[in-house]
């Protein structure tokens, strides 16, 4: 590991409002990102990621603390800090009225290639992100994910030290985001910093080799996908696939007080704490209920990790209190 | 530099998407003076206590115009770069914020430069307009420092308020009040007091002052050389204040 690409010390970012009082978006925030790692940034909505990602790219300045990128102070040297990024930012953001060619040509120029480098790199970007078909139709006649492949395309134009990426997978298909983290990772692999925000926490686990929880502003937990599993120890997911969903089987459930419950269609996950209701009767029950089709217990995964920490429960069956949930 | 001709390019991309707006952009003024200046001149004589002929006169009105015009619509701009997402992107792009807003109005000057060429060589040989060529110089400084100040002017509104919808309502009032509480259309000599005070403290009265000093030859050295100078400090401002508005964002 190089040394830190991204420095972040006590960061705080309030904005104030008329007359009410001001949202402290991010509260006494500190973490590096190093050089060649791909980081990911994550949290419910309102936690202050995307805040986080502003700062750092020089769109806001903190109120508190002190950001630097690549050795520049996002404050007092925001040109360098420009020069080291490139950032595919949330909204859907492309030149409307021009070409997919043109706005890869003009994200070039606007990073100092010359007219040689950017023709060569088009052509390289076009085909690495299948976008040769559509490179002289105006992004304007593209459908939202197209959009999001020319986003993406720009960043792979140019060899910037750090990318930031805000929810990049935003309207991908499947096959195309997976093709997308193969060369994060190959970018990556080459030297440069990759820092992400997404809500998508497969894509975290499967992608980032550091990750950092946010909450209300602040760490929530913070490590490797691994360490961060740990803080679940304890934790597991029951799936099971019945022939048919037997009858009033979530509410059954509820028993073993599980921290949550997902059904889709005949398949249903369930997240418990072993302390709680020992695996292995609520598996015996499962068993009873139905024709089982596919039964499988599997560790926590950084979903089960994230509700526990944010409080963010898109699913619960058998509530808790906030006590109660602390692992 | 690089910042500067990247904006330029961008620019100057997007413009060429439709010819129709360049070539309209160019011969505006000129069908202004045409429509307007004509008709006014054959249906109510306008002219006749001038000491040029109205049309002469309203030269520089319509290159002053032009520049208000192409202000606004450049600011507008914002909006549509906003919805398109692409302003908050072009922020993370390695220039400054001064180097941005200088930018967005470069094309835009040379668009004024050939408008105003466009027009004063067909008010020529079209309505016979006696033109001092060789002050053209100051006609161009004029029309650049006219539009530029004017769309950092209107850029500071259109950073400020955010809203589209809100924005027109504001370049409506405006439009009345700059264009015709001004020398635009008509000598400011004659008016109430209180209209020839507004209008003498008007912005768009100074750069047609030196507009049609600098076409015809009409008007007092000394005055345009004061209007001049408050028109840059009003420059000035507007550049100052539009970057204070843009380090909000």
């Amino acid at each position: 590991m190089g040394p830190a690409a991204i420095v972040v010390r006590d960061l705080v970012k309030t904005y104030d409002r008329r007359r009410q009082p001001a949202v402290r978006a991010v509260d006494g925030l500190t973490f590096s990102v190093q050089r060649g790692s791909i980081f990911g940034l994550l949290g419910p909505n309102g936690a202050g990621k995307t805040t986080t990602l502003r700062v750092l790219t020089t769109l806001l300045r903190p109120t508190a603390g002190e950001v630097s990128v690549e050795g520049f102070n996002v404050v007092d040297r925001p040109l360098d800090v420009r020069r080291s990024i490139s950032v595919v930012i949330q909204e859907s953001s492309v030149e409307l009225l021009l070409s997919v060619r043109d706005n890869l040509a003009t994200f070039g120029r606007f990073h100092g290639l010359s007219t040689a480098a950017i023709r060569a790199r088009t052509a390289d970007v076009l085909d690495q992100l299948d976008l040769g078909d559509q490179a002289g139709r105006k992004a304007m006649d593209l459908s939202g994910g197209f959009k999001r492949r020319v986003q993406l395309a720009k960043v792979l134009m140019v060899d910037t030290p750090v990318v930031f990426l805000d929810e990049f997978s935003t309207g991908m298909d499947p096959i195309l985001k997976r093709s997308i983290m193969v060369r994060l990772r190959a970018e990556a692999a080459r030297g440069r910093t990759i820092v992400l925000t997404t809500q998508i926490l497969d894509e975290a686990e499967e992608l980032c080799d550091d990750i950092l929880i946010m909450n209300d502003g602040r760490q929530a937990a913070r490590g490797d996908v691994h360490t961060l599993k740990l803080l679940s120890a304890g934790l597991y997911d029951v799936t099971v696939t019945f022939d048919q969903l037997p009858a009033g089987f979530e509410a059954e459930l509820a028993a073993y007080r599980p921290l949550r419950v997902r059904t889709d269609q005949n398949t249903v996950v369930v997240t418990l704490k072993e302390q709680d209701s020992p695996v292995i009767d609520v598996v015996s029950h499962i068993a009873r209920k139905g024709r089982v089709l596919r039964l499988e217990v599997s560790g926590a995964s950084l979903e089960d990790v994230f509700v526990e920490l944010t409080g963010a429960r898109p699913a619960a069956v058998g509530a808790r209190t906030a006590s109660e949930r602390n692992l | 530099m690089g910042a500067l001709s990247a904006i330029l390019y961008r620019e100057g991309k997007i413009r060429a998407t439709n010819l129709t707006f360049i070539f309209w952009d160019l011969c505006y003024p000129l069908a202004y003076l045409l429509v307007f200046g004509v008709g006014m001149t054959k249906a109510f004589g306008f002219g006749a206590s001038l000491p040029v002929d109205y049309n002469a006169f309203f030269l520089a009105g319509v290159l002053g115009m032009a520049s208000f015009g192409i202000a606004s619509n450049t600011s507008w701009s914002f909006f549509m770069d906003r919805e398109n997402g692409i302003f908050y992107e072009m922020l993370t792009y390695p220039m400054t914020r001064a180097q941005y807003l200088l930018g967005k109005v470069l094309f835009n000057l040379l668009i004024a430069i050939g408008q105003a060429a466009v027009t004063m060589i067909l008010a020529r040989s079209i309505l016979g307009v006696q033109i001092l060529w060789y002050r053209f110089p100051l006609t161009a400084a004029a029309v650049l420092v006219g539009t530029a100040g004017w769309f950092f002017f209107y850029a500071i509104v259109a950073l400020l308020i955010r809203q589209n919808d809100a924005f027109n309502t504001v370049t409506s009032v405006f439009y009345f009040v700059f264009l015709f509480a001004s020398s635009m259309f008509y000598p400011i000599g004659p008016l109430p007091t209180p209209f020839r005070e507004i209008a003498a403290a008007n912005p768009i009265t100074w750069q047609v002052d030196a507009l049609r000093y600098a076409t015809i030859g009409m008007g007092r050295a000394s005055v345009v050389f004061l209007e001049g100078a408050a028109f840059c400090l009003f420059t000035a401002f507007s550049f100052g204040a539009a970057l204070w508005a843009l380090n909000r964002e």
